[in-house]
């Protein structure tokens, strides 16, 4: 396992995020290397150097930024998604906090890229002290000319505004986002039928997580092989991989695509608290299917392998849970945030997460029977792509995998 | 957009390139259940329910966010498509009450319609599990709203965002917490509020009006046309005759007619069945006093023949082919016909939507028969009035009214007339279009029609 | 009872509406602007914020009901907001949970009667590898346990003596 330092390069740097700290540590230094290049070049740069959203789903970016109009005869804007609300994935803050600028760097790269003059960094409510890290980092970069009207004399005029959200895990969904970002209640749009940007107030919008564009300095400075010199060839480069729960170490490490799950656990995590046996690993945040310890064994951190394993690679965002875990109490746990986190647009989803947790409470009371466990997987399938984003299929994959992998648990509640 | 042909249910359909398969789906009468759709609002797609099967999408689209597309192929029946749609209508079920026993929607409520066609399971749910809000919340403008009967399809609040723009309601909370609400208090007040009854699919907002005054399935519905203004909305007149009783209305509803009023109308044109019902003039008077047929009859003829100066008043609210025949009988007898449109008019009321301030609903058959519209001021000898409210401006020696309601104002003669639910005929509406109102109303013992009076009158047999 | 934002906050307002292509989009930074300066969003403010913005009263109430941060009725000062999600809840949370409702003596989804404390379990914080965690006001408090608690307590007290 190979060290691998591409956004986290500044991140044991003691007050790295103040711009004469950063700067000395290079920051900024990508800028010159970018506007050389057409925004043509760039966005073909990216294209070949495979990189992948960091925000859990994993589309390529490149294609994702070629859908951008190429002529700038529209407004156009970049909406950075820092939204970081799925539990087990604590790695967006860390950039926010530990190399801000790191993050205006690639912003101001994406922007050029996409013909846009304005960002809009989308920060979860919570987050309001990683928010003030960040607004500071942006000040600074205003006083010295690096954003602004004229980003280091390039010519080129980037404005970055924070925008901050108050309480919705939905709105990390990219079209809920836009929604919240337009002042409106976080509700997923619908789809469009064919590969098309989003829309911002009618105009064409290029969403990305933080961590993406915080990739995209080090992917100018050293081409698209720099960057495919790590992970594989379908998952190249890195990512903050984190990981918490029933853990010696828990934190954020970055580490290169298919790198095998134990050796993270037990490298980076320091392997199981306790000295406990590992039970399961929701391998990438809670909507990613839950690992057996068996699975875990072979599991491999990048998004084909993962895949084939019937789980998800997702953020990336590791829970463990050592032998003495309740899965039924863990369930519990998850369905009860769905619950409160389903927007309540559609249907399935609205009513969907509401009475599975209610069930499961149930079962979890010891009044719950066979059938109501069957009901939740009846409600899993109810749930399974009948709505209008992939929220409610999300909790669809959790209860299958839990229920699915270990069932006798359950069934134990439900026998006593 | 071209015109093209796709294939439902192993048939071939035309239309048009992009339209909505829903749009199609309802125009040829297929069966497809949805509850959050309406052709006035549009898409939004939360219901879940009008999923169809379309060949080559792995998995069920709904019908109300599809485009259709040259050889498109679609299903909305089989054993797949059926078991989609029924869960998901059991989770629309799983908060409700289920109170449809006390619950006025019965019988027009799209939950039960869809329960029927693909539920028909035994439902699991226990009350005390149920999320609970808040009943029996009286929203103002006549609108009454349980949010537990609510399946949150936002008709209602589109309502109010899009096509009113008065913002009144909206749905509050997340998740199974969402409810439909107006502002803490603030009410309901526009004054087309009470359309939110009708596109609610359910019976979370009923009509404080009608609410229990009837089950609907004891309703007969027969079209027609509001008389409230010029503007011609179409309507349904809901109607029941219990026993021995005389007829009654009991609402008017929205009849959808895009090149009129859409698929709504005012809330003043709504209520107004109960004026239709209220002082109505039922009796023959001579001299204030009851009489018979024959005696008001011969009474009437004694006026006439009486000589001098005849005017004939005429309603502008009257049917075509009445004003018609009141032309002809102004003719005959040499009486000069008059139907001023002036009094009509009521600024206050009209609005640029479905309300005119001209307040006749026939005032432009008026003017396209030539009736003369200027008040005559001149002492005249007798006053033939066919229901105009200004007849008592006519200084007239001699008056007959023939009047569907009682009216200020003595007269010599009052013959009661039909009022338009219990005649048939023809209106124009201010922009000139024609309508049909069939009869709606059979009264144990009819009243007559201007028609009927005036062939009555000229020596006809009733 | 009316609502009026600070000049500052105006201030923040029209600079910021230069950010965005319509003033529409403001809503949550007012909102936000507005429970700052109050503790709470009253009916009142969310009028001002719509005339502020050109949006009806009723868009930025549901907005404002959407969102668990918002506050539409007074709470206490210190918001004890501890995380209840997974990796808390495999980390102690529970523990931490009790300690609280201990020393503060009120529970979840209640502020003490004095305005002072109010206590909540919240969904992930986005904090797992420090668990468990809280939320206080604007702050996050990392690896809780029931010590760090009571010397939180005192800190606050320290701050009132």
């Amino acid at each position: 396992m190979r060290e691998c330092r591409i956004v986290s390069q500044k991140f044991d740097i003691y007050q790295s995020h103040k711009l004469d700290i950063a700067k000395e540590h290079g920051a900024y230094s990508s800028l010159k290397d970018a506007f050389a290049l057409s925004p043509h070049e760039i966005v073909e740069i990216i294209k070949l150097s495979g990189l992948r959203g960091k925000g859990g789903g994993g589309a390529p970016a490149g294609a994702k930024w070629a859908l951008m109009p190429q002529d700038g005869a529209q407004t156009s804007y970049l909406a950075v998604n820092c939204d970081e609300s799925e539990p087990g994935t604590f790695k967006d803050r860390q950039i926010i906090s530990k190399d801000p600028h790191l993050l205006l760097e690639g912003i101001i790269i994406t922007c050029y890229a996409i013909r846009s003059h304005s960002a809009y960094i989308y920060i979860r409510g919570e987050y309001s002290q990683f928010a003030k890290i960040l607004q500071e980092a942006i000040d600074e970069a205003y006083g010295a000319g690096i954003l602004g009207a004229d980003v280091m004399g390039l010519g080129y005029g980037v404005d970055v505004t924070i925008h901050r959200g108050a309480g919705a895990y939905i709105c990390g969904e990219k079209s809920a986002m836009l929604e919240s970002l337009e002042g409106k209640r976080g509700h997923p749009r619908l789809k469009p039928k064919r590969p098309e940007p989003e829309w911002y107030f009618g105009n064409p919008t290029l969403v990305n997580n933080v961590e993406t564009i915080t990739t995209v300095p080090y992917i100018i400075k050293h081409g698209a092989n720099g960057y495919r010199a790590y992970g594989t060839e379908q998952s190249p480069g890195t990512l903050l991989f984190a990981i918490s729960g029933h853990i010696n170490k828990p934190g954020v490490y970055e580490a290169e695509f298919g790198t095998p799950m134990m050796e993270y656990i037990n490298r980076y995590g320091g392997g199981i608290r306790g000295g406990k046996k590992l039970k399961a690993v929701i391998p990438g945040g809670a909507s990613t299917a839950v690992l057996t310890a068996a699975e875990a064994e072979c599991a491999i951190l990048d998004y084909e392998h993962m895949r084939t394993i019937g789980s998800a690679l997702g953020t990336g965002g590791m829970i463990v849970m050592d032998e003495d875990t309740d899965m039924v109490e863990a369930l519990k746990n998850l369905l009860e945030f769905y619950h409160h986190e389903s927007c309540g647009q559609c249907t399935p989803c609205r009513e969907g997460t509401g009475w599975s947790d209610t069930l499961l409470g149930r079962v979890l009371d010891g009044k719950g029977s066979n059938e109501d466990i069957d009901k939740i997987l009846e409600l899993a399938k109810t749930m399974d792509g009948q709505t209008i984003c992939v929220f409610a299929p999300a909790v669809a994959i959790v209860i299958r995998a839990f229920i699915g992998k270990f069932r006798d648990e359950f069934e134990a509640r439900v026998n006593r | 957009m071209s015109q093209i042909e796709i294939v439902i249910d192993e048939k071939k359909y035309a239309a048009q390139e992009g339209l909505l398969l829903i749009d199609l789906l309802i125009r040829e009468g297929l069966k497809v259940p949805y509850f959050c759709y309406h052709e006035a609002l549009g898409a939004d797609g939360n219901c879940r329910m009008c999923m169809v099967e379309i060949e080559g999408q792995k998995r069920p689209q709904i019908a109300c966010d599809t485009n259709i597309k040259e050889g498109m192929i679609v299903r909305t029946k089989g054993q797949m498509i059926e078991s989609v749609r029924r869960r998901i209508l059991e989770l629309e079920l799983i908060n409700h009450p289920v109170d449809c026993a006390i619950c006025d929607q019965a019988g027009e409520c799209k939950l039960q319609d869809f329960y029927m066609d693909y539920g028909l399971y035994d439902s699991k749910i226990d009350q005390a599990e149920k999320v609970h809000h808040k009943k029996h919340i009286d929203l103002g403008s006549n609108v009454m709203l349980d949010q537990e009967r609510c399946v949150l399809c936002a008709r209602c609040t589109r309502f109010t965002s899009d096509i009113t723009k008065t913002h009144e309601l909206g749905i509050v909370g997340r998740g199974d917490h969402a409810r439909v609400t107006t502002m803490p208090g603030k009410k309901l007040d526009n004054p087309y509020a009470m359309n939110v009854v009708d596109l609610c699919p359910v019976g979370a907002l009923t009509s404080k009006d009608f609410r229990f005054a009837q089950r609907v399935w004891f309703l007969t519905s027969t079209p027609s046309v509001c008389h409230g203004c010029a503007k011609g909305c179409n309507i349904f007149i809901d109607h029941n005759k219990e026993k021995y009783k005389d007829e009654r209305i009991y609402r008017f509803r929205p009849r959808p007619n895009a090149d009129v009023n859409g698929y709504f109308i005012c809330d003043a044109g709504r209520l107004s069945y109960k004026e239709l019902q209220e002082n109505r003039q039922l009796e023959m008077l001579i001299d204030g006093m009851v009489s018979k047929e024959d005696e008001a009859v011969a009474c009437y003829h004694k006026l006439v023949a009486d000589g001098g100066k005849i005017v004939i008043l005429a309603d502008a609210n009257l049917y075509t082919e009445e004003l018609e025949a009141i032309q002809k009988y102004a003719h005959i007898l040499g009486a000069q016909l008059c139907a001023p449109l002036e009094s009509y008019r009521d600024e206050s009321f009209g609005d640029d939507w479905l309300k005119s301030s001209q307040r006749a609903a026939n005032a432009k058959g008026v003017e396209k028969l030539g009736i003369a519209q200027i008040l005559s001021t001149d002492p005249v000898a007798l006053l033939i009035n066919f229901n105009h409210p200004d007849g008592s401006k006519i200084k007239a020696q001699k008056s007959i009214h023939l009047q569907t309601h009682q009216m200020e104002g003595k007269a010599d003669l009052v013959l009661p007339l039909a009022p338009f639910s219990e005649s048939s005929g023809t209106l124009v509406n201010e922009d000139g279009i024609e309508q049909f109102c069939p009869k709606a109303i059979w009264r144990n013992e009819p009243l007559m029609s201007a028609i009927e009076w005036i062939d009555l009158l000229q020596g006809g047999e009733r | 009872m009316s609502f009026v934002f600070s000049e500052e906050n105006l201030a923040k307002i029209e600079a910021l509406k230069l950010r965005y292509p319509s003033p529409a989009a403001l809503s949550l930074p007012c909102l936000w602007m507005a429970q700052y300066q109050d503790g709470h969003i009253s009916l009142e403010a969310i009028e001002v914020i719509g005339e502020l913005i050109g949006t009806p009263p009723m868009e930025i109430y549901r907005v404002a009901t959407f969102y668990t941060m918002f506050h539409l009725e007074p709470i206490g000062k210190y918001h004890f907001q501890l995380c209840k999600t997974l990796s808390c809840a495999l980390c102690g949370k529970a523990e931490v949970l009790e300690h609280l409702i201990q020393r503060l003596g009120i529970r979840p989804g209640e502020s003490s009667d004095d305005g002072k404390f109010a206590l909540s379990q919240v969904e992930c914080l986005g904090s797992c590898g420090t668990a468990p965690v809280m939320q206080m006001n604007d702050l996050y408090y990392e690896n809780l346990t029931p010590e760090k608690i009571d010397a939180i307590l005192e800190s606050l007290e320290g701050e009132h003596r």
